[in-house]
């Protein structure tokens, strides 16, 4: 709806389009052009064999089936999976903290997304694994547990915030609406503000999904088994036990294979959203 | 000549005169990435090996004889951290002259790499809590255990050979991690070169080595295959430092007698 409502202005009279090249045109063919001179460029300048020899080797990209997939890819989304669920569930408690009207609460929420939102993942997941055992003799059981809890906790700073933009822009109306129909606060919130919320933040909450997704990647800082490696811990022993890299590449393309569907689909979960509004 | 073109010859001459004094510049017949530097690949920190002291200075046995090497060749030496998993590839990628990062030379290895001499024998060694020293002094009682090694090592290699059954290998990315999984418990052992082990146990009261495993291992500088030359002068380096004793004197100087 909104692209016919951009493109209507700018067609030009009929007859007169056919002769008449405008500035917008030629700076957008130039571009065309450039880019394409470059591709052209890069393609001779590339060493394709060597790059081919070095990057996609065939045999050693069919060497990382099916490990890649049933082992690599599989820890990824168990790491993925629990990280998000628990990032969900702790960000919506810290979201509803933060617009708490009882204050100590919302000093407690904000602390927490400060401290948590400015450490690196790296050394939040350091903290935790290590930190926490030395420290408070605290120890979560397996590269699992430490893993996901670990990527939960790094997640829900930033889900806290992204739910709590969400609930904020509900208009207040929806709330007051409810009240006024009888229902109690966290009636209203439950049944009338946190549905309209999800709707809204489907797309940023999808980029925390992809970025969590990828996070994964660091866990193998704080040690990993055979049996719990993830997508890149894999690619990098490939790369040491072959002395080449084709199966990091590979790793990237089955990277790619997971974000990219979980991208499209949130695309049309809030096509569809937006449909129903 | 033609008066149009006559422009052209000082810009000739210029030319050649820098391409001259390129060439001169490396006066052997070794490629360097960068003219004046003699550019290493490290994973660092590895005490006693690699590291930067209190202010920042590179230091440790491989920077100790790296930089004895680059002051003989004339050169400056400039250190590159990089992760140890596939670092003697990166040579051959042209991301820096050298790989010095306490590197066993293995076949595997050498199938990519061009190592030099070697020069230093390194054993396996297993560090545990001192408190564990009694329990845990061998690698056999480590059954049912964890044990920490370091991705792509030959330490790896060693324990994957060598493990009780049921213990579980729990590989990690670089020592720091290791010394504080020992510390919170969470592996029972390291497994890893001797003179990592043993300078962090000389270092730390906590730890202890409790057995070492003499596996005959050997480290190596490691170049780009092609740049033989440059191989040739490092040899010729260490040659030298052990015929003047200055090889000698690195080596009490971290690892005593």
């Amino acid at each position: 709806m909104t692209a016919a409502r951009v493109d209507t202005p700018q067609e030009p009279p009929p007859g007169g389009r056919r002769f008449r090249v405008s500035g917008d045109q030629a700076v957008r063919w130039t571009l065309y052009g450039g880019t394409l001179v470059l591709v052209v460029a890069v393609a001779f300048l590339v060493d394709w064999e060597r790059l081919q020899s070095q990057m996609f080797r065939w045999d050693l990209v069919q060497a990382q089936f099916p490990g890649i997939v049933t082992q690599a890819a599989r820890n990824t989304l168990i790491f993925t999976a629990f990280g998000f669920t628990g990032g969900l569930a702790l960000g919506l408690v810290v979201a509803l903290m933060r617009l708490s009207s009882v204050a100590p609460y919302r000093w407690a929420a904000t602390v927490y997304v400060d401290v948590i939102r400015g450490l690196p993942a790296l050394l939040l997941l350091i903290f935790i694994a290590f930190g926490l055992p030395i420290a408070l003799g605290v120890r979560i059981p397996g590269t699992y547990g430490r893993g996901s809890v670990a990527l939960a906790i790094v997640s829900s700073a930033y889900i806290a915030e992204v739910i709590r933009a969400g609930i904020e822009a509900v208009p207040k109306g929806q709330m007051e609406a409810a009240r006024s129909l009888g229902m109690s606060r966290g009636q209203a919130m439950r049944r009338i503000v946190l549905p309209q919320a999800f709707r809204i933040i489907i797309p940023p909450m999808t980029n925390e999904l992809v970025l969590l997704l990828k996070d994964t990647a660091l866990i193998s800082v704080i040690g990993v088994t055979d049996a719990t490696k993830e997508l890149t811990r894999f690619g990098r022993d490939g790369v040491v036990a072959n002395a080449n890299a084709t199966p990091l590449v590979v790793a990237g393309l089955v990277y790619l294979a997971l974000t990219i569907p979980m991208t499209r689909l949130a695309a049309y979960l809030e096509r569809r959203a937006g449909a129903s509004r | 000549m033609n008066g149009r073109l006559k422009w052209l010859s000082p810009l000739l001459i210029a030319i050649t005169l820098t391409a001259v004094a390129c060439n001169n510049n490396s006066d052997s017949d070794y490629s360097l990435v960068s003219s004046d530097n003699l550019t290493v690949c490290t994973d660092a920190p590895y005490e006693p090996f690699e590291f930067q002291d209190e202010s920042g200075n590179w230091t440790g046995f491989d920077m100790d004889l790296l930089s004895e090497i680059a002051s003989g060749l004339d050169l400056e030496l400039d250190v590159k951290v990089v992760p140890f998993d596939g670092i003697w590839l990166l040579p051959a990628a042209g991301e820096c002259d050298i790989v010095g990062s306490a590197m066993t030379i293995t076949p595997d290895r050498q199938a990519s790499t061009l190592f030099s001499d070697p020069y230093f024998d390194a054993d396996q060694s297993l560090l545990v809590r001192a408190a564990d020293a009694g329990t845990y002094d061998t690698l056999a009682s480590l059954a049912e255990r964890n044990i920490a090694v370091q991705t792509g090592t030959t330490g790896e290699s060693y324990a994957q050979d060598n493990r009780p059954e049921g213990s579980t290998l729990i590989s990690f990315d670089e020592p720091a991690a290791m010394f504080l999984a020992l510390e919170s418990g969470d592996v029972d052992a390291i497994l890893q070169d001797l003179p990592v082990n043993g300078f962090r146990s000389t270092q730390d009261d906590a730890f202890v080595v409790t057995e070492t495993f003499p596996t005959g291992e050997q480290y190596g500088f490691a170049v780009d295959p092609a740049n033989t030359g440059l191989i040739e002068a490092v040899n010729e380096q260490l040659s030298g430092m052990r015929d003047s004793g200055r090889y000698d004197e690195i080596f009490q100087k971290w690892f005593g007698s």
